[in-house]
């Protein structure tokens, strides 16, 4: 997998430099960084899910379709929401627990897109004691088309 | 037999996959989401409070029901030629090593805008014990 050679699975070793709860200011863009999205990282998150239809694996069956191509499946931003920050993003601190999310799908993504996002803080606020943050969240191609765009509800260690 | 769109009312329903939650399954959706977050991975921490909730062991990616629900839906539209074009979720109940968790849905209503035709779907995932883990709901278009 490429595009992961460098990712950081010790989610431990950068929490001293992620923002906690206090300092995320909401409006205010998250550092993002472009990733190649690979077949092979497709086809692993395929795997993930159990996800077998052959417009993800397929090629000769994607290109008889009105997609013309593989593509990924829609949810594909749950792995891109972390291929594409930083080992500093508080998104990656421990303990994070996700709420619930909401997602809204344009066009797909596809193996060899160079996939960008534009992130943010968008709310926070504490509820029951919790101390949650909403993030928000557009993934484009190397277009410039809207992949898709998302929101969610995180809540922050304490 | 395929959907159409003429063909849906209110209250008819789709089935999705079963998905047995392990360990492996869990450490695969790690590496395939890239998100080890250590309540995934470690048991020890997981005896920790997280902010007034207590877990007390390894839990699923809520993500995880996500991408199954997604799965469940483009597996109804693809063969209707309709497109999946939107889904919320929340998590109800943590979900843990050892449970089988199943997707579903049911249509609860039709809409023709300016432009194409919508089929709203409430969502819901479920465990072994038929309780609710996760609820929702999906937006698909079936173009005109």
């Amino acid at each position: 997998m490429a595009g992961a050679q460098a990712f950081e699975t010790d989610f431990w070793k950068d929490a001293g430099a992620r923002k906690v709860w206090d300092e995320i200011v909401p409006g205010e863009p998250r550092k993002t960084i472009p990733y190649t999205l690979t077949r092979e990282a497709i086809e692993l998150y395929c795997r993930s899910v159990g996800e077998t239809h052959p417009l993800y694996f397929d090629e000769a069956y994607a290109k008889t379709t009105r997609y013309g191509g593989l593509i990924a499946p829609p949810s594909i931003h749950i792995m891109l929401m972390f291929a594409c920050t930083p080992a500093d993003d508080w998104m990656r601190s421990p303990g994070t627990v996700n709420a619930g999310q909401s997602w809204s799908y344009n066009v797909p993504a596809r193996p060899g897109d160079v996939i960008r996002l534009e992130a943010r803080a968008l709310d926070k606020f504490i509820k029951r004691e919790r101390l949650f943050v909403v993030h928000d969240n557009v993934f484009f191609n190397q277009h410039g088309d809207v992949i898709c765009s998302g929101r969610g509800w995180t809540i922050r260690p304490a | 037999m395929t959907v159409t769109f003429e063909s849906l009312t209110a209250g008819d329903t789709i089935e999705g996959p079963s998905f047995a939650v392990s360990r492996d399954s869990i450490r695969l959706f790690c590496d395939a989401s890239l998100d080890y977050n250590p309540l995934h991975l470690d048991d020890d921490y997981m005896t920790g409070n997280f902010g007034k909730t207590q877990f007390g062991g390894v839990i699923m990616h809520g993500m995880n029901n996500f991408g199954l629900i997604s799965r469940m839906i483009t597996d109804w539209a693809y063969p209707a030629g309709a497109i999946h074009r939107r889904l919320e979720t929340r998590w109800v109940k943590p979900v843990r090593p050892g449970d089988t968790i199943r997707p579903s849905g049911i249509i609860k209503n039709k809409q023709l805008t300016a432009r194409s035709r919508w089929v709203l779907i409430d969502v819901v995932v479920r465990n072994q014990d038929d309780e609710r883990v996760a609820t929702g709901e999906a937006m698909v278009e079936f173009p005109a």
